[in-house]
C-alpha cells in the first residue's frame, strides 16, 4: 500500500508544538552542553541523508536528533516508492543513509540487493518494535527493516447523510450512494476491494478473478466521484462525497476534525501496510542512519512523531506515551480482527490485468449519468 | 587573406558560437528522445527494470481498445480545449493590438501576473470556486439563479473550465504578437476600396494573424494532449488520459518499455497534428516557432 500522503495532523496545535520544540531543545542543548563537559562523548557530527515521502517526521524529533548527536539531515523526498528504487539503482544505493517506504516495494529493495544487513548491536532500541509488525513477508527474519508505521484502508462516511449503514466494501455499490464516494487512487487496493468483495485474495494471480473483480468495479462506478491520493478526506468534510475509501492518516485527520464522521473496518477483511526503514547497500553514512534509528525507537521519541504521523504505532513501548486524545486513532482497536492479508507484489501479467481494470473503472465513473 | 578565406573563418565562428545550442540539443532532447524510442522495443524484467530484448509488444499493446481510448480521449479533450481557447483567445489578443501602449503594458502585465505562481496552486483555487457551497455555488444561489448546488467539481466541464485558464495566456500571447506587427493600414485600403467591416477582417486581418493564431494553437494543442494532471485535479481522475496511462505505467506498474511505447506515440501523433494544420492552412512561417 502507497502511503503517498502524509500530512500533518496537528495543524492546530502547532504553537503549542513549536513552544515545547523550543524549551525540548533548549534543554537538550543543555544536556549536550553537560556531556560535553563531562568528557565529549555526545556529539559525533556528519549528515543523514535521509529519503523518504515528505513530512513523515515532526520538525521537532528532527531537530531534537540534531541537536544531541550534532548530525545534520538532508531531508529529500518523493511521491513513489517506484521512483525511489529507480535512483538507488541508478546510484548503486550509495547516495542516502536512511529510507523509509512501503512493504512492497521493501520487498523488490531486498531481492534486488540494495538494502544493507542491519547491525542490530547497534539499534538498542529494536526491543520497542511490536512485534505483531516483525517478520512479515518482504523480510521474514528482520534483518533488514525495522517498521515505522503501519495502516490499514478505511472506510470512512458521514452518517448523517448516507442512509444506510455500511459495514463493508459491498455497501459502497448501494444504490443510494450515487456520485457520493470517493477512493484513493491505488489501483491494487481499490481492485483489492473488488477482489475482496468476491471473495479472492489482494494477490490473486487467476486472470479470471481479476477480470470479475474488474466487472464488479464497474458496476461501482456511478456511485464514485472522486478518485485521488491527496488530501480525500477535506472532500469528506466538506461534503463533496459522503463515503470513503482512505489511509489510515486521512482517516485520523478527518476524524480529529469531525468526530461524527464514522470509522468502518470493513466485515470482508482489511488490507494491512507497513512501512519500515532500511540502510541502503553502499550508505555514505550508515552510522548515522543506525544513530537516527536508535533515536526513533525510543518511548518518547516515538510517541511524538506517530503523534503527527497519524498511522499506527509500530512501536509498543511508545504506546503509554501517546496522548489519549490520539490513542484511539495510532493504536489497533480492541478486539481488532488480525485476519489481515498485505498487497503483495504479483506477476507482471496480473499486474498488466489489474492496469487495465483499473483504466476501465476509471474511464465508466467519467462517464456523465 | 583572400575573401574566400575570410568567409570561411567567419562561416567557422559561427558554427564555434551555435556549437553548445547544438551540444545541448544533443544531449536534452535527442539523448533522451533516443534513449525512450530503444526502451520501447525492450522488454520489461519480471520484477522490476528492463531487459534488451527486442519486441514490438509494447506497440502492439497500444492498439487494444482500452488504450486506444485514451488516446481518443485525450484528442478529444485537447481539441474541446484548443477551440474554446482559440474562441477566447483570439478576439482578446486582437483586441489588446488595438489597445494604446500604456494599456497594453498594463494588460500583458496582468496576464503574466498568474504565472508567478504554479499553476497546480491555481487549480486548486479552482476547486475552491467550483466545489459544493463554494464560491460560484454562493454566488449564483445568492442571486437566486440556481436552488442547489451546481456539483461541478469532478465533472468533464470542470476539466476543460481548468485547461481554458491554464493555456489561454500562450493563445493570446501568440496572436497579439502577430496582430501587433500588423500593418493596419491595409485593413484600411480594404474598407476604403468597398469592404465592409467583416469581409476587411476575414480577408485581410485574419490571414495576416493566421500565423499568430496558428502558434497559438500549437502552443496549446500540445500542452493539452499531456496534462493531465488537470484532469486529475479538476476531474477526479474519472477523465484517462494517455499521460496519465503513462505515468501509472512507470510508477505502479513498473512497465517501462510500455509506457516508452505510449510516449512515442503520442508525439508521433502531435507531429502528425502539426503537419496537418499547417497543410490545412498553408501557413508556412509560424508566428516564433518552428
Amino acid at each position: 500500500m502507497v502511503m503517498a500522503n502524509i500530512t500533518n495532523m496537528k495543524e492546530g496545535n502547532q504553537t503549542m508544538k513549536k513552544a515545547l520544540g523550543i524549551v525540548m531543545a533548549a534543554v537538550l542543548c543543555a544536556a549536550v552542553f553537560a556531556g560535553c563537559a563531562g568528557g565529549g562523548s555526545g556529539k559525533v557530527g556528519g549528515t543523514l541523508n535521509f529519503y523518504s515521502w515528505e513530512g513523515m517526521f515532526p520538525p521537532e524529533v528532527l531537530d531534537a536528533f540534531t541537536e544531541e548527536t550534532g548530525i545534520t539531515i538532508n531531508y529529500s523526498n518523493f511521491d513513489y516508492g517506484e521512483a525511489m528504487l529507480t535512483r538507488l539503482q541508478a546510484n548503486d544505493a550509495s547516495e542516502y543513509d536512511l529510507v523509509i517506504v512501503d512493504d512492497y516495494i521493501l520487498e523488490i529493495v531486498i531481492e534486488e540487493g540494495l538494502a544493507k544487513k542491519l547491525d542490530k548491536s547497534k539499534i538498542s532500541t529494536l526491543g520497542n518494535i511490536n512485534p505483531i509488525y516483525k517478520g512479515q513477508f518482504y523480510d521474514p527474519s528482520d534483518e533488514y527493516t525495522v517498521p515505522y508505521g503501519a495502516g490499514v484502508q478505511t472506510i470512512m462516511y458521514n452518517p448523517a447523510a448516507v442512509n444506510i449503514p455500511i459495514r463493508g466494501y459491498a455497501d459502497l455499490w448501494d444504490a443510494s450512494l450515487a456520485d457520493q464516494v470517493g477512493t484513493i487512487s491505488n489501483h491494487r487496493v481499490i481492485n483489492g476491494m473488488a477482489l475482496k468483495v468476491i471473495g479472492e485474495s489482494y494477490n490473486t494471480e487467476d486472470p479470471g478473478a481479476i477480470r470479475r473483480a474488474g466487472d464488479r468495479l464497474v458496476g461501482l462506478a456511478p456511485n464514485i466521484r472522486i478518485i485521488k491520493d491527496d488530501a480525500i478526506h477535506t472532500d469528506l468534510m466538506t461534503g463533496e462525497i459522503n463515503a470513503a475509501v482512505m489511509y489510515t492518516s486521512q482517516v485520523t485527520m478527518a476524524k480529529m476534525e469531525m468526530p461524527e464522521l464514522e470509522i468502518v473496518f470493513p466485515v470482508e477483511g482489511i488490507g494491512f501496510g507497513i512501512m519500515a526503514g532500511f540502510i541502503p547497500a553502499n550508505a555514505p553514512n550508515a552510522d548515522a542512519a543506525y544513530k537516527f534509528l536508535d533515536f526513533l525507537g525510543r518511548p518518547e521519541v516515538a510517541a511524538e512523531a506517530f503523534e503527527w504521523l497519524g498511522y499506527y504505532c509500530t512501536n509498543l513501548a511508545a504506546e503509554p506515551f501517546i496522548d489519549d486524545d490520539f490513542k484511539a486513532f495510532l493504536t489497533l482497536p480492541e478486539g481488532f480482527n488480525l485476519e489481515m492479508e498485505m498487497i503483495q507484489n504479483v506477476g507482471q501479467d496480473a499486474l498488466d490485468l489489474h492496469n487495465e481494470i483499473w483504466i476501465e473503472f476509471r474511464n465508466a465513473a467519467g462517464q456523465p449519468g | 587573406m583572400t575573401e574566400n578565406t575570410r568567409k570561411a573563418r567567419g562561416l567557422r565562428a559561427i558554427h564555434l558560437t551555435v556549437l553548445p545550442i547544438y551540444l545541448t540539443t544533443l544531449l536534452f532532447v535527442v539523448g533522451p528522445m533516443a534513449y525512450m524510442i530503444a526502451l520501447s522495443f525492450m522488454t520489461r524484467a519480471e520484477r522490476w527494470g528492463v531487459t534488451a530484448v527486442f519486441t514490438i509488444d509494447n506497440y502492439i499493446n497500444i492498439f487494444q481498445p482500452i488504450y486506444l481510448n485514451t488516446f481518443v480521449q485525450s484528442i478529444r479533450l485537447a481539441l474541446l480545449s484548443t477551440a474554446l481557447i482559440a474562441l477566447f483567445g483570439y478576439p482578446f489578443g486582437y483586441f489588446m493590438a488595438k489597445l494604446s501602449p500604456k494599456w497594453r503594458k498594463a494588460v500583458s502585465f496582468l496576464l503574466i501576473v498568474p504565472f508567478w505562481t504554479s499553476s497546480l496552486m491555481r487549480l486548486y483555487g479552482w476547486i475552491i470556486i467550483f466545489r459544493a457551497n463554494g464560491t460560484l455555488d454562493g454566488i449564483l444561489m445568492g442571486l437566486g439563479i440556481t436552488g442547489e448546488p451546481l456539483r461541478l467539481l469532478y465533472t468533464y466541464p470542470a476539466v476543460v473550465v481548468g485547461m481554458v485558464y491554464v493555456l489561454v495566456p500562450f493563445m493570446i500571447f501568440a496572436v497579439y504578437s502577430s496582430a501587433e506587427k500588423m500593418d493596419w493600414s491595409l485593413v484600411e485600403a480594404a474598407r476604403d476600396l468597398g469592404a465592409s467591416r467583416l469581409q476587411a477582417f476575414l480577408t485581410v486581418s485574419l490571414k495576416l494573424t493566421l500565423p499568430g493564431l496558428l502558434s497559438g494553437v500549437i502552443l496549446t494543442f500540445i500542452p493539452s494532449m499531456g496534462l493531465f494532471f488537470i484532469a486529475d485535479i479538476l476531474g477526479g481522475n474519472k477523465v484517462v488520459l494517455v499521460g496519465s496511462v503513462i505515468q501509472e505505467q512507470l510508477m505502479r506498474s513498473r512497465n517501462w518499455p510500455f509506457a516508452a511505447a505510449l510516449a512515442a506515440m503520442l508525439m508521433l501523433m502531435t507531429t502528425l497534428f502539426i503537419y496537418l494544420y499547417r497543410k490545412i492552412t498553408k501557413v508556412k512561417d509560424l508566428e516564433g516557432l518552428l
